[in-house]
């Protein structure tokens, strides 16, 4: 028995070690399957999806892009310093391209603590917002990703790019330090925390957040098209 | 058959080899973790020293489309192993562990540099897993001496 005992030790060690991966890396199924069956054919949308969130509004109006009625909304909770979001921002241009207006696009302000440029960025980004520039800061932050996150003076970064924009940059300053660019951050990141969301980035597909690893774009072009084919059945 | 087992194995010797599990079981842990994160794509979060998404997303975390944590996990699983082995008193399991313990010192060793000057950022979890293999080291090291 005391030859065979390292050899158990040995073999319990490595059945909990692969089985406490396989457990962890597992897909979420349970809940959205059980929710599946009660909303009836109509809406069928691909069992890993989480379930229908709702939540508290966020800042008030959002950044969206593309039709209000359209049959697909994706909502990105993101922050500007996170790389996996900074991968993200590419996927989501692609896929407006392939879908043009059957897609709403909504992005979130939700910057973690453990960055310390997020909030900066994220606050260049709604003071070009106020000037009608949200989206074409967005870019540009999110495309320079590593070049500004690096810097330690980031906010003489955004400021450059403010004025590469046109921006008013005194304006832009003003507006990154004010309380109406902080208070849309803030409702963002309610919203968020009403919605559970406590990692960068969380994107959601009508209401129903898609897990991360479903984000490259061959899996969420299937998500979506399953959408389009859900919306589709209920019209008829 | 090959009989490997020493009545003579010395008790304080075989506790030595007892501490060595243990410390690789830690560093099992630690690597399996990272392992995870790296699969599941989740942000790691990094209290103690803030840089462990540089880190663990740089172009080093991947070698042959296989996260690097996992081979750390192989490793430390190995070690546990023959830790193991050599405390029920497999002596050749005790000689492996000395190169394989080496190997993975100077990897630890690399990564660290890679922290330093490539990558410029420190990953908490990744100086935790230098540290085990150091101390795994010295442990090895002073077992083998003990041993021979």
């Amino acid at each position: 028995m005391k030859r065979i005992l390292p050899f158990i030790i040995i073999l319990v060690v490595l059945g909990v070690a692969v089985g406490s991966v396989v457990y962890m890396t597992r897909k979420p199924t349970s809940t959205a399957a059980n929710q599946n069956q009660s909303q009836g054919p109509a809406a069928k949308p691909s069992p890993t999806l989480g379930p229908v969130k709702t939540g508290v509004p966020g800042a008030d109006p959002p950044h969206t892009i593309g039709p209000a009625n359209a049959p697909v909304r994706l909502e990105e909770f993101g922050d500007f310093e996170c790389p996996p979001c900074g991968a993200f921002h590419p996927i989501v241009k692609q896929m407006k391209e392939e879908f043009g207006d059957r897609l709403h696009f909504t992005y979130r302000e939700f910057p973690l603590a453990n960055h310390d440029h997020a909030i900066p960025a994220a606050s260049a980004a709604e003071a070009a917002g106020l000037q009608g520039k949200f989206w074409e800061m967005h870019a540009l932050i999110f495309e320079n990703q590593n070049r500004w996150k690096t810097e330690f003076d980031v906010k003489s970064v955004f400021e450059g790019y403010a004025k590469q924009l046109g921006l008013d940059v005194e304006r832009f300053k003003r507006d990154v330090e004010s309380d109406r660019v902080e208070q849309r951050i803030f409702l963002d990141g309610k919203r968020a925390r009403s919605l559970g969301v406590n990692s960068t980035p969380t994107v959601f597909i009508n209401d129903r957040e898609i897990p991360f690893q479903m984000l490259p774009p061959e899996t969420l072009r299937v998500l979506i098209l399953d959408q389009l084919k859900a919306s589709g059945a209920q019209q008829k | 058959m090959v009989s490997v087992e020493n009545t003579d194995f010395r008790t304080s010797t075989r506790w030595i080899y007892v501490l060595a599990a243990v410390f690789a079981l830690v560093g099992l842990i630690d690597a399996l973790y990272l392992t995870v994160q790296h699969m599941a794509g989740q942000s790691v979060p990094c209290s103690v020293t803030g840089g462990c998404e540089e880190v663990l997303t740089s172009r080093f975390s991947v070698v042959a489309s296989i996260p690097l944590a996992a081979f750390g996990a192989a490793a430390y699983f190995s070690v546990f192993s023959l830790s193991t082995l050599a405390a029920f008193g497999y002596r050749i399991a005790g000689k492996l562990l000395l190169p394989l313990v080496g190997a993975m010192v100077l990897v630890s060793l690399w990564l660290f540099y890679l922290q330093a000057f490539v990558i410029r950022a420190f990953c908490q979890f990744c100086l935790l897993s230098a540290a085990i293999t150091i101390a795994l080291a010295i442990i090895v090291f002073f077992a083998w001496k003990k041993g021979s």
